[in-house]
């Protein structure tokens, strides 16, 4: 009889025969420990069966990986005078042998299309595109976005937008303003690329914030895409959502939209400091002669950040018809002030030089070394 | 035949220029990363050298640093491709000596045209 032999008799006459003679507290101690035993076996019986499948699902994505990376290869390797349908026929059949109902294998193929469709241009891409949809990978794009999850949800948005499905534009539009601050900012951007008719419509709809960075986003997408018709911003100059006016001041900024004038400079009410600032910021590039009075109208009203901002405006303008008033600054408390105002007399090539000269004249000490600073060609 | 180095981290890419570029009939050696790419350039001798711009440990950028201070492969033109055309890193690239800049998205076929004509160039 050997060891172990001996060992699982023990235990099988201590539990089967002796089991009953002990006092109950020892049979409870028992009980537990077989328990305990059985469990561990157990649990290392999963581990072994776990790591046995994800060995094989690995085993299973590196060929699926392999094989899908050399068709796609071929299939974006064609010269430039072959025919598009010729290249999906030869291909197609090929592809539709890849076992698409395996959710693995799918991941795969859609993930690698999109990388290529992502990289490249020209046939390439409208080659990846028909096969995107013959391959039926469409309808499962459209099901994610339909999905309840937001995160499936997000991924079908994503290969919509790259894919360029754009018939999926008008579900999209509802989650542009989706509360899910994530889910509306990738809707956003889809949308911009997909509608045909009227890609910035969101903008009507807006209620949730446009968050700052993403409205960096937005602006990359808008000012790079060259096969949009750009309309004009002023129309959301209104809205009740300030993060969508921001925005719109900063295209206007951007594709220099003149006609926008009267719009940007009622903001100049505005109840919010930011947009004040940044409207304030436009009439100064757009160099809006007109809007000089209403800017010298509300100066006194505001915070020095807000002057500031007025005061290098009425620089750009440099019209000479508030060059009285910013000589005035000169005798403001805030050197910033005096500063700006300086540089915006400066900035009027035909009569600045000669005007700080005038104020350097009858000024004190600390302001004429502040015009020097301001009238040396080396600091910017 | 001549022989070209892809310095690209991104596999898929690098797959399809090198299955693009075989096709074409040059005789291609890769790299997926910048040490990788920098040891191959350093040890081996090619008439062209298309490479990433961002990579793992070493980038493009000092790969063509390192070809154009080299005297003897100086010559040997350098691609850069790159996924922003911000300006700074282009006027890096040009000074540094770069030949010519691909962005991406690109058309292969165009990249195609383009080595073809820097293989050209360069054998006379």
């Amino acid at each position: 009889m050997n060891f172990f032999e001996a060992i699982f008799n023990y235990i099988g006459e201590l539990f089967s025969e002796r089991l009953f003679y002990f006092p109950s507290n020892i049979r409870i101690s028992l009980l537990i420990i077989l328990f305990c035993a059985i469990a561990v076996i157990e649990l290392y019986f999963y581990i072994a069966f776990r790591r046995a499948h994800q060995a094989s699902q690995q085993r299973q994505i590196s060929y699926w990986k392999e094989h899908i990376d050399n068709v796609l290869a071929n299939v974006i390797i064609y010269d430039e005078t072959d025919d598009i349908n010729e290249i999906i026929d030869h291909f197609y059949p090929k592809m539709k042998k890849i076992p698409l109902r395996n959710a693995i294998v799918n991941k795969i193929l859609i993930s690698e299309i999109l990388t290529y469709h992502k990289n490249f241009t020209g046939k390439t891409a409208e080659v990846l595109s028909v096969l995107y949809r013959k391959l039926g990978l469409d309808k499962k794009t459209k099901k994610k976005i339909k999905n309840k999850n937001w995160e499936t949800k997000i991924e079908g948005i994503r290969e919509a937008n790259e894919m360029e499905i754009i018939e999926m534009a008008d579900v999209i539009i509802k989650y542009t303003d989706d509360e899910h601050s994530l889910l509306r900012m990738e809707a956003q951007a889809a949308y911009i690329k997909l509608s045909q008719n009227d890609p910035f419509h969101f903008l009507d709809r807006a209620q949730e914030r446009i968050l700052d960075w993403h409205q960096l986003v937005l602006f990359e997408i808008i000012t790079k895409n060259k096969k949009l018709i750009i309309p004009s911003f002023s129309k959301w100059l209104r809205s009740t959502n300030d993060t969508v006016v921001m925005l719109c001041l900063k295209l206007i900024d951007h594709f220099m939209q003149f006609d926008a004038a009267d719009e940007v400079q009622r903001l100049l009410k505005h109840h919010n400091p930011k947009i004040i600032k940044k409207s304030i910021e436009v009439i100064g590039k757009l160099e809006l002669e007109d809007a000089e009075k209403h800017m010298f109208e509300v100066y006194f009203d505001h915070s020095d950040d807000i002057k500031l901002e007025i005061l290098s405006s009425l620089g750009k303008i440099s019209s000479g018809r508030y060059s009285d008033f910013l000589s005035s600054r000169i005798y403001s408390t805030d050197m910033k002030i005096k500063r700006e105002a300086l540089y915006a007399i400066k900035r009027d090539t035909d009569n600045g030089e000669k005007k700080l000269k005038e104020i350097y004249d009858q000024t004190t000490p600390e302001n004429q070394a502040l015009i020097n600073h301001v009238l040396d060609s080396r600091i910017k | 035949m001549s022989k070209i180095l892809i310095a690209e981290d991104e596999v898929l890419m690098l797959k399809a220029l090198e299955f693009k570029l075989k096709k074409d009939g040059y005789q291609v050696d890769v790299a997926s990363d910048g040490r990788q790419a920098m040891e191959k350039v350093k040890n081996g001798t090619y008439d062209l050298i298309l490479t990433d711009i961002m990579m793992p440990f070493v980038g493009g950028m000092e790969i063509l640093s390192y070809i154009k201070n080299d005297p003897i492969k100086k010559n040997t033109p350098v691609l850069l491709i790159s996924a922003v055309g911000l300006e700074n890193v282009v006027l890096e690239g040009f000074s540094l000596g770069a030949d010519d800049f691909i962005y991406k998205p690109f058309n292969l076929n165009e990249l195609s045209v383009r080595i073809k004509r820097y293989i050209k160039h360069n054998a006379f």
